[in-house]
């Protein structure tokens, strides 16, 4: 080719490279201070390995489902052969998680509050509370209890801070935010229903009522009504309920619970919402 | 919101509420006229640490969270490890949402559930003690509280410069069912997540923050002063050779009366129903007995003595210690169905068999209750609570297969209509054959 042709021109276009590169703006980001740009729905590349044979390694092991803080990876099962042996697979195939990656694929945006874009918040309060508990990350429960208390919620900026101040890592304060019931992700609602999940109230026809409210709220046990009117939440008789399940609406018991006073409690509640700051 | 206690019959010994039958103690000045505190000054003035623990060994007392295990040989573990800190951690907090029995005992009488827990703080050599109380019993936490601080006005507990310092704590925990289990409830009171930790090592061993714990229910450490103060001798007189003592049962459902009664254990469920309890309103159809882990027993298998050994064999366990009497109005594979589900709600996560396999069980009952089931479910469900159950790591998922096994077991004509025909006969399951009849 006619370039070969010319001695040193290689060369030279090489160093043109390498000043061109000299002069160019920096790519590399002072991370975790500064942060590049990424799709709010990025979570890297999963790849399944296969080995030499061409089996897939996966053993079903669920290490990875279990390690996943936001259970992105999951895996759900279904006995083909009628008796004693499963087949896993990914979540989806088994309708493991049918409502929200239903939603995902109609195109609808699933309500996540932690992926969605977040405020920052008053950190003061906070500052004093993470002082309180002397920074430590063992103290991270209490800090967590302490912050839905002053936020009303556990704003994600302020996991966030707690993670940065204390050096806990974001996941696990993530993890455990979500296996505590009582703590929350989602600002305070208009209205807060609870119904008693003891054996007792089962018996007297618990399992209906918060059948009939899951129904007519839209949404599960520690979740919150589509429209962010009212949240769905248990709480305990203690052995005290009598004649019916233990229902309590804002706090208060209701005297008596069925699961059709739950269609109209459910309604009702969200037609009048704004108790509190719902959305 | 203490439940009413319940006279049992006159032979019956008042071990733990021989004061909190009268009502709710006032405060230390009553409860030491009323013979609290005398225990602690006995131990602490004429006895060792090893004398009282050999009491307690020798008295037989196990514990009274379910298990069963013997608290002599508990503490004694305890105290044979090297470790100079160690702690005692006393269980209050009563995981079953619909279970009172502990609350009321420490709302009634704090100063018994801190006697019994300073007592075992003193013997296995703890400087610390934590009692963990469910946040949803904020009274109970109010009452002990003011029990400590008169407790370390009258001297006996708290910072000491000279003598051994003992402070006890109350904790006020928040989380779900699986919380109750020893080891969870260690992890949350480390303010960790709360997850089920492999055992060995035990806690009595490696416990909160890695060091020996003893973790006693309130209902154990409670009868621990009666103990001290009137010998070994006489504890292991009351109650079965194997199981002695008294425990505290809460009887509700269907009985006439409800609320918590203290039996001696090795007495009879009838004797519990229909004494305390004056029977049933109704036909008794079955006996939920332990809570949400807990099995149904038929109205045959209610002379099953009260013992750790007996309720196991029968399939039940003695749990939380509530009984509930279901008449004919309920359908036990229903039922059966939503406490498995609420344990699969409430697991922790950290075993799949448990996690997943809870999760299938409830959804085989859910099949049985709707009608679908496959023919081969039956044998899929008794598979499948078997593997769970192997591969258990607490208690929750040990026992999750109770409710519907005993179903399978004591009532199976009740689950053949559902698991073959999709009838039912309460009426209360919609299966497809009844689909609009029944109603409720």
């Amino acid at each position: 080719m006619r370039t070969e042709r010319i001695p040193g021109l290689a060369i030279l276009k090489g160093m043109a490279f390498a000043i061109r590169q000299v002069f160019r703006p920096n790519l590399t980001v002072r991370y975790p201070e500064e942060q590049n740009p990424i799709s709010p729905r990025h979570r890297g590349r999963l790849i399944l390995l296969y080995d030499e044979a061409g089996t897939l390694k996966c053993e079903t092991c669920f290490q990875c489902a279990q390690a996943c803080p936001i259970e992105c990876i999951d895996m759900g099962g279904v006995d083909t052969r009628n008796r004693y042996h499963v087949h896993w697979g990914a979540a989806e195939q088994y309708a493991e998680r049918r409502e929200e990656s239903a939603l995902r694929r109609s195109g609808r945006t699933v309500p996540d509050r932690v992926f969605d874009p977040f405020e920052p918040i008053d950190l003061a309060p906070l500052d004093e509370i993470l002082a309180a508990g002397d920074y430590k990350p063992a103290a991270a429960l209490a800090m967590l209890e302490s912050a839905q208390a002053v936020y009303g919620h556990l704003p994600v900026a302020a996991l966030q801070h707690i993670a940065h101040q204390t050096g806990a890592d974001y996941a696990s304060l993530y993890g455990m935010a979500t296996s505590y019931p009582h703590l929350h992700f989602e600002p305070p609602v208009g209205h807060i229903v609870r119904v008693c999940r003891c054996t007792q109230c089962t018996l007297l026809g618990g399992g209906r009522v918060l059948a009939a409210f899951r129904e007519h709220l839209g949404t599960d046990v520690g979740g919150v009504s589509p429209d962010g009117a009212v949240r769905l939440g248990v709480t305990e008789c203690g052995g005290t309920s009598s004649g019916s399940a233990y229902v309590e609406v804002d706090g208060e018991p209701l005297p008596k619970s069925s699961p059709e006073d739950a269609a109209t409690i459910a309604a009702a509640l969200r037609a009048n919402v704004p108790q509190g700051e719902a959305a | 919101m203490s439940l009413p206690i319940l006279t049992g019959a006159s032979e019956w010994p008042q071990v733990l509420l021989a004061r909190a039958a009268k009502g709710p103690v006032a405060d230390i000045a009553a409860a030491e006229a009323a013979g609290a505190w005398a225990a602690w000054r006995k131990a602490t003035t004429e006895l060792s640490p090893e004398v009282v623990l050999h009491t307690i060994s020798e008295s037989g007392l196990r514990g009274r969270g379910g298990a069963g295990y013997p608290t002599g040989a508990k503490w004694r573990d305890c105290v044979s490890q090297p470790e100079p800190v160690r702690y005692v951690v006393a269980n209050g907090f009563e995981a079953d949402p619909g279970a009172g029995a502990d609350r009321t005992l420490m709302e009634l009488d704090p100063h018994l559930v801190l006697e019994g827990t300073a007592m075992a703080a003193w013997v296995v050599g703890a400087e610390r003690a934590i009692i963990a109380v469910s946040s949803a019993a904020p009274d109970a936490a109010e009452r002990l509280r003011t029990a400590i601080v008169e407790a370390e006005e009258q001297g006996y507990i708290g910072l000491s410069l000279d003598g051994p310092s003992l402070t006890i704590e109350v904790r006020e925990v928040t989380g779900s069912f699986v919380v109750g289990e020893e080891t969870v409830l260690l992890r949350a009171l480390e303010g960790q997540r709360a997850q089920a930790d492999q055992r060995p090592p035990h806690p009595s061993r490696a416990g909160l923050h890695g060091k020996p714990t003893v973790v006693n229910n309130v209902k154990t450490l409670a009868a621990v002063p009666w103990i001290v103060e009137h010998g070994a001798g006489a504890y292991a007189s009351l109650g079965t050779a194997e199981t002695p003592g008294t425990t505290l049962l809460q009887l509700g459902g269907a009985t006439k009366r409800s609320g918590v009664v203290e039996v001696p254990l090795g007495t009879t469920l009838r004797a519990v129903v229909d004494g305390p309890g004056g029977g049933t309103a109704g036909s008794l159809k079955a006996l939920l007995v332990g809570g949400p882990t807990g099995g149904f027993l038929p109205p045959e298998a209610l002379d099953t003595p009260l013992t750790y050994e007996a309720l196991r064999e029968a399939g039940t366990l003695a749990g939380s210690g509530t009984l509930l009497a279901l008449d004919d109005h309920a359908c036990l594979v229903d039922v059966a169905t939503l406490m498995t589900r609420y344990l699969n709600d409430n697991a922790c996560g950290k075993t799949i068999p448990c996690r997943i396999g809870t999760r299938r069980l409830s959804e085989l009952g859910a099949a049985f209750c709707s009608g679908r089931a496959r023919p081969t479910d039956a044998d899929l469900l008794d598979d499948l609570a078997a593997d769970v159950r192997d591969a258990a790591l607490c208690g929750l998922e040990a026992d999750a297969g109770n409710p519907l096994l005993s179903v399978m077991r004591y009532f199976a004509p009740e689950f053949e209509a559902h698991a073959t025909r999709g009838e039912c006969p309460a009426g209360v399951c919609q299966p497809i054959s009844l689909a609009g009849a029944a109603s409720s």
